[in-house]
């Protein structure tokens, strides 16, 4: 699971190269770093385990539902940090405007129609900020907010009401329910973490991805063709994150641009949580897939303690930024 | 210079679809009202950006200031606007510490600071959106002075002079450029690295916390959950102004000019009556072209494209 082996050499000399010149401390920072993260998921695990009510069916099924949304953005937003370009801000308004789509899809020629314009819209307008970031080397940060800018001024634009409602008896197949116990949501979540996993350590393009995000002048030096890599980072980063939006639209039989609000803060939460580096060349879906675990069990734990929900927010920040602390220490330029 | 370009392509351009509606006092004093809600934002993020950090904690900041204010000074309003500062800044320089202590990437700890400020908001409120009672106070904010300003507009201009001055006419200004462009480089010199990155953090923090007070109470409400769009004229602004997000260039005028380009093209779209979304578009648009402009490669594949072509 650790891509730590993969990490090329250059890398490790910066960072070693960085620690000196920052003024070396005594000892690897990573070892007791490693420490005090396996105390904390222990404890994290023991005060899941004992509180009250924690293993019922309805409160697992509620987590594994609740996660299955960000997760998808978040399983997205990996491949772009691990690309070398941070975090994307347009992820969540993507959310509802592919919620959005579908919809109007599904009214005008059925479901599996909308399905197909969904997946297209999102992946092809995500692969177009990819084709800008790869292609000319535009920042990415700058690039995600005026998409982010872009993206939600149109949905304004055609929907002046705010919410899209799906014509009456729409049927989605079988899209609502359960699949052998496990709520549809988190099957679809899982085929795309392992969709999304398998592109990453099994295919050529997942490992120039890494390399990119190492050093990106190293990957240009080998002949990568950086561009193609990063504008396939953005397109799956785009279908990855559409079957949120599609999911919200099912559950709700509606959409609205409100649906997605703020989902790009918490999937990159669920991403450094995981442990995936925020500079880039070094992390994994499945370390995601534990982020966004963590997450979830910290939110539902803080419901089952019976804390208000304001307080739930407050401790779910202040315990990101602990584990935040903790994982990306000593790995700094 | 392109600032400037840009704030006066703005104005020329809307003048030209409507010169009578635009070029009016109402157009000018609404651009400076936008200019002192997203201005101090985009004046602590850029200079976070200038030195090659990015500070995204300031949209919850924002919103904690405005409801810190709103809570603490319902009888004194001084104490509450005193409050909200004082949060600002020391959870501005907690995160600057965090930076530099623990030498973290700055988009995760200001990622974690966002979600903690959030969830005070959340907290101080209990989680509903709070009415401001002292009228006197919102009404007095937002009166006009001298037919444009306001005291908001005048108190962002007012800083922005003090961090212009400071930054121009004081080593200071030097030694974020260098630290922006090149820290290893500008602590080998004699910089005082920690000292500044820990200090532009918590005057970002005390800058997004100013503005989110001050808007909260001529709001006359603070709700945990609203102003949270801030973040994206705040980063539109200061990158239209000139910063970089690789570091080591801008000014804070040109932050200024960033802010009242983005500032007069709400207020003009307002004033030739066109829909609402159109603003955003806009905003995206211009960012966009910015973005493709600055591609470090944009020249070499233009070239490429006309080899191909005389082919």
């Amino acid at each position: 699971m650790s891509r730590s082996t993969e990490a090329p050499l250059a890398e490790r000399a910066i960072a070693a190269d960085a620690r000196e010149g920052m003024g070396a401390r005594a000892g690897e920072p990573r070892n007791y770093v490693g420490i005090v993260r396996a105390i904390v998921l222990v404890v994290l695990a023991a005060v899941a385990l004992t509180t009250p009510g924690f293993l019922s069916q309805p409160s697992i099924l509620s987590l594994l539902t609740t996660i299955s949304f960000i997760g998808c953005v978040a399983v997205g937003m990996t491949l772009i940090t691990i690309s070398g370009n941070i975090m994307s801000f347009a992820l969540g308004a993507l959310v509802g405007a592919t919620a959005m789509i579908f919809v109007l899809a599904v009214n005008w020629g059925g479901f599996a129609f909308g399905l197909i314009a969904a997946l297209a819209f999102a992946g092809l307008s995500n692969a177009l900020q990819g084709f800008l970031i790869g292609w000319l080397r535009a920042n990415p940060i700058i690039v995600s907010i005026a998409a982010l800018a872009l993206i939600y001024g149109v949905a304004e634009a055609f929907a002046a009401h705010g919410t899209i409602y799906a014509a009456a008896g729409t049927s989605y197949g079988g899209f609502k329910g359960r699949i052998a116990g496990i709520p549809v949501e988190f099957a679809v979540f899982l085929c795309v973490a392992a969709l999304g996993q398998f592109i990453l350590s099994l295919t050529t393009f997942g490992r120039n991805l890494f390399l990119i995000g190492s050093s990106f002048r190293a990957a240009e030096a080998v002949g990568v063709r950086t561009w193609r890599a990063i504008t396939g980072a953005y397109l799956w980063a785009g279908l990855f994150t559409a079957p949120a939006g599609i999911m919200l639209a099912i559950r709700y039989d509606a959409a609205s641009m409100n649906y997605g609000m703020g989902y790009e803060y918490d999937a990159i939460a669920a991403v450094l949580v995981g442990g995936t580096i925020i500079k880039g060349g070094e992390g994994s879906v499945l370390r995601t897939l534990a982020g966004a675990l963590i997450i979830g069990v910290i939110q539902v734990v803080l419901v089952l303690q019976g804390l208000r929900t304001e307080w739930q927010y407050l401790i779910a920040g202040l315990v990101v930024l602990g584990v935040i602390a903790l994982q990306t220490s000593g790995t700094r330029d | 210079m392109r600032p400037l370009f840009i704030l006066a392509a703005c104005i020329v351009g809307l003048a030209l679809i409507d010169p009578q509606d635009v070029l009016t006092l109402a157009t000018a004093a609404s651009s400076l009202e936008t200019f002192a809600t997203i201005g101090l934002v985009a004046l602590g993020l850029g200079l976070t950006m200038m030195i090659r950090e990015f500070d995204l904690s300031v949209v919850g900041m924002y919103s904690m200031a405005g409801c810190i204010a709103v809570v603490m000074g319902g009888t004194h309003a001084w104490l509450g606007l005193a409050c909200a500062l004082a949060a600002g800044l020391a959870g501005g320089l907690a995160q600057g510490w965090l930076i530099m202590r623990l030498r973290l990437g700055s988009v995760g700890v200001t990622l974690g600071g966002l979600l903690v400020f959030a969830g005070v908001a959340y907290v101080v409120t209990e989680n509903r959106a709070l009415p401001y009672e002292n009228m006197q106070v919102a009404l007095g904010l937002s009166a006009p002075i001298g037919g444009i300003f306001s005291t908001r507009s005048l108190v962002a201009i007012a800083i922005f002079a003090a961090a212009a001055l400071v930054i121009g006419l004081t080593r200071y200004g030097r030694d974020i450029i260098a630290i922006g462009s090149d820290r290893r480089g500008a602590m080998t010199a004699g910089v005082n690295v920690n000292v500044l990155v820990i200090g532009i953090f918590g005057f970002s923090g005390f800058c997004a916390a100013l503005s989110g007070a001050l808007l909260s109470y001529s709001l006359a409400s603070a709700s945990p959950a609203g102003l949270s769009d801030v973040i994206v004229p705040a980063a539109a602004a200061a990158i239209l102004g000139g910063v970089s997000l690789a570091g080591g260039t801008g000014r804070p005028l040109g932050i200024a000019m960033g802010v009242l380009s983005l500032a007069v093209l709400r207020a003009g779209f307002n004033a030739v009556g066109a829909p609402p979304y159109v603003n955003g578009v806009a905003m995206g648009a211009i960012l966009l072209i910015v973005a493709i402009l600055d591609g470090p490669y944009l020249a070499r594949r233009l070239h490429w494209l006309v080899r191909r072509r005389a082919h």
